[in-house]
């Protein structure tokens, strides 16, 4: 039986230093095909970041919007083996 | 009589109690405060040396301190665990069973790197993230390689020190050429990263210097497990590496305490507001350090820097001062480039790193810390940090 798909909200803002892909990262290991990672971050680099790591992993952005003061961004996770 | 209660012995522990000892001498010379801190070890170690202990082999003996020896006499040590704090109780339960009631808490119990988190990681990579005495294998296994593939793994974010991959390839570069062997050696760095940095400013400094020594970097490679028969590297994307030596960055996480105390996440990182270090609800319980879920780095400085201003504001707050502070997201984390180069990698919450060239006084001035740290813990040298951090 497939395992119900989630949404999880990663409040990234603030973060420069390793950067919000470090929380990113962390919640994909932990994430499974199909489920829906939200990443909010105020590092201007995450939005070129995200939209490379997806180009190269096979994972897909579904959205980007430009939030009051962060970025919002939202990855459906497709790449993961198994 | 108020109790201050400081749970871990490290960097950001050790220094909070001694800041607290100085500011509240009076009062625990009256008898009217105490500074308690529980440190299951009594090994100090100034970690930032792993490297120079894997990669340069430096003895791990000099970077290892006993705690009681570093703390004020003012500051009662006990050296043992803690099982349970219960914040709602004000109350930390040793491992020995004993129940010590507190006026303020400040938890400062780190991270923890496993390297049994990745299946196949703890039998065939090293590592020196879990101690001097497993950087110091590195070392040894680096005399006896003449030829091969070294491949070097970031297998979990977040992880300590983030300069600390990067400054390693930079160190194992350093080695092979000293030797006369580079040309034999390929060195390949994997990261989950978009760059070889990742604080994009800084990789646009360091790229091209491991372009330069002909270091290869594999950018989003997140491992998923090693086959130490067959000696290759998998990404959860279905890609694999082959090594002949793999070096790994650990998975990390926080304290088991904190897992056990129903006080901190899965992984044992502790909740803190990010700029008072308090943990959500309590007034008087702090957690600094790598032991904190806060979006920055885990790193000695931070720890220092939070130790200070928490420090300063349970003193404040037990004498009756105003003037709290907060913490900035201040980081300074140097990296060094080889050949005897450093940049540092400094920014705040609001303020990203910027570009940086590598030099030999930044060199000179990560190198001098190694001496200036162990008096730097006596909380005496405030003054002049509070200008440098500024």
């Amino acid at each position: 039986m497939m395992a119900a798909q989630s949404r999880r909200v990663i409040d990234s803002r603030g973060s420069f230093c390793p950067g919000p892909l470090t929380d990113l990262f962390k919640a994909y290991r932990e994430a499974k095909n199909g489920d829906l990672l939200e990443l909010w971050a105020t590092d201007p680099a995450a939005k070129a970041d995200v939209q490379a790591w997806a180009k190269k992993t096979g994972n897909i952005v579904e959205e980007i919007v430009e939030e009051q003061g962060y970025i919002r961004i939202v990855v459906r996770v497709a790449a993961k083996g198994g | 009589m108020q109790r201050v209660v400081v749970i871990g012995g490290g960097t950001g522990g050790t220094l909070a109690a001694n800041i607290l000892a100085s500011k509240l001498r009076r009062e625990i010379d009256s008898g009217l405060v105490s500074v308690t801190l529980l440190s299951e070890t009594r090994d100090h170690i100034f970690q930032p040396a792993n490297l120079d202990i894997a990669f340069k082999g430096a003895d791990p003996r000099k970077y290892i301190r006993d705690e009681r020896s570093l703390l004020s006499r003012r500051v009662e040590f006990l050296n043992e665990g803690v099982e349970r704090v219960d914040l709602g109780r004000r109350e930390v339960l040793t491992a020995s069973g004993r129940s010590i009631d507190y006026r303020f808490l400040v938890i400062a119990t780190g991270s923890k790197a496993d390297p049994e988190l990745i299946p196949g990681l703890a039998e065939d990579a090293y590592n020196f993230h879990t101690g001097p005495w497993d950087a110091a294998k590195i070392w040894d296994a680096l005399q006896r390689f003449d030829r091969g593939r070294i491949v070097l793994v970031i297998a979990g974010v977040p992880h300590k020190c983030p300069p600390a991959p990067t400054e390693a390839m930079f160190l194992l570069d350093d080695y092979f050429r000293k030797r006369g062997i580079r040309d034999r050696v390929e060195l390949t760095f994997l990261t989950p990263y978009p760059h070889a940095y990742p604080a994009k400013p800084i990789a646009d400094v360091v790229e091209p210097l491991l372009e330069r020594m002909g270091i290869n970097v594999n950018t989003f490679f997140n491992i998923e497990s090693v086959d130490p028969v067959k000696k290759r590297v998998h990404s959860l994307e279905g890609d694999e590496v082959e090594y002949d030596m793999l070096i790994a960055i650990p998975p990390h996480r926080g304290s088991s305490l904190a897992v056990r105390s129903e006080i901190g996440d899965q992984e044992g990182w502790i909740p803190a507001d990010k700029h008072t270090m308090k943990i959500p609800d309590y007034d008087d319980s702090y957690v600094i350090g790598d032991a904190t879920n806060i979006p920055i780095s885990k790193s000695g400085v931070v720890a220092h820097i939070q130790a200070a201003i928490v420090a300063h504001n349970i003193s404040s707050e037990i004498l009756g001062f105003d003037g709290k502070k907060r913490f900035n997201g201040r980081i300074n984390c140097p990296l060094e480039v080889g050949a005897g180069k450093a940049l540092f990698v400094a920014g705040t919450y609001e303020r990203p790193p910027k570009p940086m060239k590598p030099t030999r006084i930044k060199y000179l001035m990560k190198k001098s810390f190694a001496t200036i740290y162990w008096h730097m813990l006596t909380g005496r040298l405030e003054p002049l940090f509070d200008l440098y951090f500024r």
